[in-house]
């Protein structure tokens, strides 16, 4: 077989079921032109909107009480913000890594899932960018982290991770709405022409920037999206491997590890890769789309998951290995700590969720089963959540001198706002539905056609 | 401005005369008003609103918002008359005096801007080279807004008239015509002479009057010991700086009291590790429950508190050669013979030092064991005691006679009896039955409301007085500030009930210049006023030591070790290391301050030995039930290193009623516990696990080091083997050094004397306006403290070595903290010093996630400013902040700056007098307050310099310094002087 015919059989097995151009724009189109939702939609629109007002309420105490409404204390001087800020941005990182990655390595499956995969992006690291600045004791002064002209002639510490922090978490919000939105506009157009209401052809009309679907458009769009692909490929990396730097260019004993940018970056398309499972399921079953995202998707998710959580486990590995080899006490200390002290619940639970659980996907009957790969993204997520809570709050748990050994426990506030935060992710994800088309339609489409022409 | 003037608006002034206005004759002649010709022509349109009006409403909308975000109105006078010497800005020092327990601690107070903020020891008192903790706090009780402000009767406010006219119309009359029988004055211990003068002139006038003593924590055992021993009551002076080998029976010497920083200076002189010094002070301690005078020791065994006295009995045994008890364990028993052995072998520099909770028999045995060992008049000396002091009567007869309903008139000058007195003499009820009493004190505790009169007392730093330390020399004290709530001092008190009719007003700077008018014999008494005053002591104001003679020995006295019989407990009273008997329980400072052992802060609990513990199946926290005949009540346990099996340790001073907002039902009382008959240790007690549990406010959870090396330890053999000083390697660094022209600050903390007595934690806390975070922050682990002092414990929990280490910022010369901080808010200096910007800081709190010392404090809340915790926010609290020193808000980091206010200050005034720094001219707050000198501070670049010196000690070395950080603060390992012979236990 020749190159060409296996990326054909490639692309025949993960292209949509033949539908037709018409009735594609349907599928994508009604459920915001046309399709009334259900109950099911404005439940948890409601659940969702009841927790982001428990997030708004969270936040309004925390800025007239101060961080001490957390359960934050001398030692664990980090604690749910950093957490938090560290998970959500990690979920962050899987939209872009699909749509960029995927697609300069011509993964053709990608085009079923990346408009939601980066919307999940955006609004993840929007989230993700939020913690940052509620977690500072002075979050009014946030805008000291950036480089502007003052009187005071103070520029920030460029040595510091978190000015590094700041730097890529903007460009990559910033980066990755941009590239969100230029795959955006010729569904928009789409959505413009089919509108109903002069209302809706009238925002659509302006978002569309005037797509027409010539062919000199088409190119352009095409050129530029790739170019902007290829230049999301190290944002991606970066992002969240200078979170992994927060940590490791301390000296902290099991902070200061040279592993942890790679480390970081695997676990966030990890945990990114999850949440697009964990999303891409209810989806595909509330609007009916299971002959768009098919089960071919879902099992190509499942090896990626199970390819990463094989690369989580030898990261784990290496961590013992090198706290061994080191002969560091205090690294020793705390490697045992994880299996032994108080925090090592935690740490098993971790182990199972994030490097057993997904090994279930060396079966093809559990890649195919859509309850079992639910259940395991899901058990992936908690998972890596654990290990965010686990770096952030052991490890400064059991520094280098006993008397400063705390532990840390989460307050009320701790946990409304992460719930909140979640919540908020949620209402924002089903107004995303209805006003988006969450599937990339144009790129459906070119698929379709692909494989008509083969 | 209309309301006060009459109708016609002239204020009342016109009479009937004709007062029309006019402007021209013809006005005048035209009868009635003139009328103002329309200042328009008609047609002219008026405005809605007139240009007046206009300008009006502008003036006030530009100037109302200002005035709605003006801080409230306070006044702000300027001097009219400007005191002599103050100058703005500029703090003034006075020698004067706090007391503790009686007994002087002599202090410069500075002062700013006639505020007193900060106590410092008085170099002229060469007693002593630090303070203690109380002396620390004092500052802060003296603005206490709990304090008393007002004269009650009955618990209603009365006046100092109302007072004075009833005892000029009644009480003195009745004194007077029973030659004052019914009288009894009841006081603490007294040693301020003038005082004393006064109640000896009061017993002469009034022959059927009593004077009567109680002090929770006292030495009557000890002075009964002497009189036992020698037939005579003496006072006992340990020499510490003279002794080689000490033994302690039970007696916490190093632990707080008011000869704490006198014994820790003695003792420390002879313990320091030098490169050059080959022999060092060697402590045995045999005691019920750790205290720093154990943790300090070479040798400790935990001996329950009744047993101590067998323990001396074979000391003795040991000495004569005679067979030791065989009842002793065999652990015991080969301590106390080489410890023996040691003793016998240094003639003349060997002492053995009985506690204040050891029977006099004890204390007796002790003084012929000391005669045998050649101590007495080497390294113990005696004094007589004062004889107007001997005048003094015990308490329980006075219970006895106010319940006999013989006491009619009975004054209590300061103290708190009715909370501290034993509780089977029911002083509370036997105070109902007095017609007459009147308590003088600083707060309304529990006694003041159980009296009919309270009287508002002054605070030491208000007040003019006089007294004698511990060790005897004389102090003098002068007032800092006018009386911030009234108050009165005992002069005028004890004056009213000798001459009510005699002037009152500054009756304290009289009496206490008419007495040393006289006591001194000056011919010309002002000069010597003057020069005793501004140095705080009297030139030749301690008494002349005595030979006591041959001791006595007893030999009826043959006490019996017990073996712990079972489920029974023997309670031991401990006084509180910040607390002392309770009386300063509404000191947040010293409410937070935790204990040095147990690392408690705001509260107590019964310290349990680990195998007891493990017997009544109870962890820390877990409440135990403490039960006696009378009843019972229930406490927290705590799990205690180096407490004695079978002996539970119970701190005084908690569980308050009434002592402030601060103070009140924090901890548990145990003076219920306490008898007359034993006062320091109740045997007996049944112990059981009760229910629920009760926090700990601890600051420490982790008490092992893991075999990391953080306190290094050495044996003096080894120590004296040691390589001469060779350079430390660090580990490379990427950034370049850099160059300090001027100076480089650093310091040097001496564990081999540090005794963790927690003076320098208040100190630091007192200079650099450390907040209070309060009990709820200190459980979520959140202090605030600049220093802390880590303790850890090496070996068996049974029998474990304590070791004491204060961290504070180590200003590192690669620190951690610098280049991750985000908006450059910890920077390094020019004289090396690792500085925090608090008005640069965002509080991401990098700088303390990468601190490996985490000796950064953030302000979860603000502590300091709106968010205090109970009444810490009064504004009268300001007063006590050093001006010198930001208070930081909610939101930013902190820690130790090396006290840069005073490098500053230092620096200024160098070189306003053109000359260089001087090598100990900067002298930071927990180094000035160290009773050890283990905290030595200076400026590296200076080759004179002390810190300059220590830095080449062979045991010198940093701490984590393997991380390259460099730490400017570095450490003396603790050498310890042990006795090969002696296994540990």
């Amino acid at each position: 077989m020749s190159a060409t015919t296996e990326t054909r059989a490639a692309t025949l097995r993960y292209m949509p079921e033949a539908m037709g151009y018409d009735a594609l724009t349907e599928a994508v189109t009604a459920p915001i032109l046309t399709l009334r939702v259900g109950r099911v939609w404005w439940t948890f629109f409601l659940v969702g909107l009841a927790g982001t007002g428990m997030m708004v309420v969270s936040m309004a105490w925390l800025f007239w009480q101060g961080i001490g409404i957390w359960g934050l204390n001398s030692s664990n001087i980090w604690g749910f913000a950093i957490i938090n800020y560290v998970w959500w941005i990690g979920i962050g990182n899987a939209g872009t890594l699909i749509s960029s990655m995927l697609l300069l390595t011509r993964q053709k499956w990608r085009a079923s899932i990346n408009r939601f995969a980066e919307a999940m992006t955006l609004m993840a690291a929007a989230i993700a960018g939020l913690y940052p600045i509620l977690h500072l004791g002075r979050p009014w002064l946030a805008y000291w982290l950036m480089p502007y002209p003052n009187t005071m002639e103070v520029w920030p510490q460029w040595r510091s991770p978190l000015v590094w922090d700041f730097f890529a978490i903007a460009s990559y919000i910033i980066f990755s709405a941009l590239f969100w939105y230029t795959g955006l506009i010729p569904d928009l157009a789409t959505l413009r022409d089919r509108a109903k209401s002069r209302g809706m052809k009238m925002v659509y009309g302006a978002f569309a920037l005037g797509w027409t679907g010539s062919v000199r458009q088409w190119a352009r769009m095409e050129s530029f999206h790739r170019a902007m692909a290829a230049m999301a490929v190290p944002l991606v990396c970066s992002v969240h491997s200078v979170v992994g730097l927060d940590f490791a260019a301390g000296i902290a004993p099991g902070w200061a590890e040279t592993i942890f940018p790679p480390y970081f970056v695997v676990g966030a398309a990890f945990s990114g890769f999850a949440m697009v499972m964990t999303l891409a399921i209810p989806i595909r079953w509330g609007f009916g789309l299971q002959n768009l995202v098919t089960l071919n998707h879902l099992d190509a998710i499942a090896k990626l998951l199970l390819f990463f959580a094989t690369i989580m486990g030898i990261s784990y590995a290496t961590e013992w290995f090198m706290a061994w080899y080191a002969g560091d006490e205090a690294e020793r200390h705390l490697v045992m700590e994880h299996f032994t002290g108080d925090y090592a619940g935690l740490y098993i639970l971790m182990l199972l969720f994030n490097v057993l659980a997904p090994q279930l996907f060396w079966l093809r009957p559990a890649r195919r089963s859509v309850w079992t790969l639910f259940f395991v993204a899901v058990l992936i997520n908690v998972g890596m959540w654990f290990e965010r809570i686990l770096i952030t709050v052991e490890t400064p748990s059991r520094g280098f001198l006993p008397a400063t050994w705390r532990l840390y426990v989460p307050t009320v506030w701790d946990w409304s706002l992460w719930i909140g935060s979640l919540c908020f992710f949620l209402t924002m994800f089903l107004i995303f539905v209805r006003v988006v088309p969450f599937i990339s339609l144009h790129e459906v489409k070119e698929l379709d056609w692909q494989r008509r022409k083969a | 401005m209309t309301d006060r003037t009459g109708e016609c608006g002239c204020g009342g002034a016109c009479g009937d005369g004709d007062d029309r206005l006019w402007r021209t004759p013809e006005d005048y002649l035209r009868d009635g008003p003139v009328e103002a010709a329309a200042e328009f022509p008609k047609g002219v349109r008026q405005p809605a609103l007139s240009r007046r009006t206009a300008l009006k409403l502008l003036a006030a909308t530009s100037l109302l918002p200002a005035a709605a975000c003006a801080p409230p109105p306070r006044d702000i006078v300027p001097y009219v008359n400007m005191p002599e010497r103050v100058v703005p800005g500029e703090p003034l020092q006075f020698a004067t005096m706090v007391t503790l327990s009686g007994f002087a601690q002599p202090v410069l107070a500075t002062s700013r801007e006639g505020r007193p903020t900060k106590l410092e020891p008085n170099p002229a008192y060469r007693g002593a080279v630090g303070t203690s903790v109380f002396t620390q706090g004092e500052v802060l009780s003296l603005y206490d807004p709990d304090r008393s402000r007002t004269l009650l009767h009955e618990g209603e406010i009365a006046s100092w008239s109302e007072l004075h006219r009833t005892v000029v119309e009644r009480v003195q009359p009745g004194i007077a015509a029973a030659r004052g029988r019914g009288l009894r004055i009841l006081t603490g211990r007294v040693t301020s002479p003038t005082l004393l003068d006064q109640l000896d002139t009061l017993l002469d006038r009034y022959p059927g009057a009593r004077w009567h003593c109680w002090e929770p924590v006292d030495t009557a055992n000890e002075q009964e010991g002497a009189r036992l021993a020698f037939g005579r009551p003496l006072e006992v002076r340990p020499r510490f700086d003279r002794a080689r080998r000490i033994l302690s029976l039970d007696a916490d010497f190093l632990g707080p009291g008011p000869a704490q920083t006198a014994n820790a200076a003695a003792y420390a002189d002879g313990a320091r590790a030098r490169a050059r010094v080959r022999e060092m002070t060697r402590l045995y301690c045999v005691e019920p429950s750790l205290t720093i005078t154990g943790a300090t020791a070479a040798h400790r065994h935990a001996v329950g508190r009744g047993n101590v006295a067998a323990v001396a009995k074979a000391v003795m045994d040991a000495l004569e050669g005679q067979p030791i008890d065989d009842a002793l364990p065999e652990s015991l028993t080969d301590f106390v013979a080489a410890a023996a052995r040691d003793l016998s072998g240094h003639p003349g520099e060997a002492l053995i030092v009985a506690g204040r909770a050891q029977p006099p028999e004890v204390h007796a045995l002790v003084h012929a064991i000391n005669e045998r060992l050649g101590a007495n008049g080497r390294t113990v000396s005696f004094v007589a005691p004062d004889a107007v002091a001997a005048r003094c009567r015990p308490l329980a007869p006075l219970v006895r006679e106010m319940r006999a309903g013989e006491v009619e008139t009975l004054v209590i000058l300061d103290g708190n009896p009715v909370y501290d007195a034993p509780a089977d003499l029911g002083f509370g009820a036997a105070l109902r039955e007095v017609p007459f009493s009147l308590h003088l004190g600083l707060m309304r505790n529990e006694t003041a409301r159980a009296c009919r009169w309270h009287v508002p007392a002054l605070h030491a730093l208000e007040s003019w007085g006089d007294g004698r330390t511990a060790d005897g020399q004389t102090a003098l004290q002068q007032p800092l500030i006018t009386p911030l709530y009234g108050g009165r001092s005992p002069f005028a008190l004890l004056g009213m009930l000798l001459d009510p009719l005699a002037d009152f007003d500054d009756v304290g700077r009289r009496a206490v210049r008419a007495h040393w008018r006289q006591a001194s014999g000056a011919a010309d008494f002002e000069a010597w006023w003057s020069r005793n005053l501004s140095r705080g002591l009297v030139e030749d104001g301690a008494r002349g030591t005595v030979d006591p003679g041959p001791a006595r020995r007893h030999q009826g006295f043959q006490p019996e070790f017990e073996a712990g019989r079972d489920g029974a407990f023997e309670a031991v009273f401990l006084p509180h290391p910040s607390m002392w008997d309770g009386r300063f329980a509404n000191n947040a400072w010293l409410q937070e301050t935790p204990e040095p052992l147990s690392k408690l802060t705001w509260g107590n609990a019964a310290l349990l030995a680990p195998a007891d513990a493990e017997a009544l199946g109870v962890e820390d926290g877990d409440v135990v039930t403490v039960m006696t005949e009378e009843g019972g009540f229930g406490l927290p346990a705590m799990v205690s290193v180096g407490q004695a099996p079978g002996s539970v340790g119970l701190f005084l001073g908690y569980g308050r009623l009434h002592a402030g907002e601060i103070g009140t039902e924090i901890g548990t009382d145990v003076y219920p516990l306490r008898r007359s008959d034993a006062l320091w240790a109740r045997p007996g007690l049944a112990l059981a696990k009760g229910d629920g549990r009760r926090p700990l406010a601890t600051t420490q959870h982790h008490h092992d080091m893991h075999g990391r090396d953080i306190v290094r330890t050495l044996d003096l053999d080894a120590f004296a083997a040691m390589e001469p000083y060779e350079s430390h390697d660090h580990p490379p660094s990427l950034y370049p050094d850099y160059d300090y022209e001027s100076h480089a600050w650093g310091m040097v903390i001496d564990q081999t004397v540090c005794i963790g007595c927690n003076a320098c934690m208040v100190a630091c806390q007192a200079e650099n306006n450390v907040p209070v975070v309060g009990p709820d922050e200190i459980l979520r682990g959140r202090e605030m403290h600049w220093l802390r002092i880590d303790r850890y414990y090496k070996g068996e929990p049974e029998n474990a070595e304590t070791l004491f280490q204060p961290v504070t910022c180590m200003h590192c010369e690669k620190a951690p903290c610098e280049p991750v901080c985000p908006v450059e808010a910890s920077v390094h200096d020019s004289e090396g010093l690792n500085v925090q910007v608090y008005n640069r800081c965002i509080g991401t709190r990098f700088c303390q996630a990468n601190c490996p010392y985490k000796v950064r404090r953030f302000n979860f809340f603000g502590y300091g400013d709106d968010q205090t915790y109970e009444n810490l926010g009064e504004p009268v609290y300001d007063a006590v902040s050093n001006p010198d020193v930001s208070v930081r808000s909610r939101g930013v980091m902190e820690k130790c700056t090396y006290c840069v206010q005073r490098i500053s200050r230092a620096r200024r005034t160098a070189d306003v007098e053109d000359r260089p720094l001087g090598p100990q001219e900067v002298v930071t707050a927990c180094q000035a307050a160290c009773p050890t000198r283990a905290i030595v501070f200076g400026d590296l670049n200076n080759a004179e310099s002390p810190v300059r010196v220590l830095k080449d000690e062979p045991h010198e070395y940093a701490l984590l310094g393997e991380l390259g950080t460099r730490p400017r603060t570095t450490y003396l390992a603790r050498v310890r002087s042990v006795n090969g012979e002696v296994r540990r236990p």
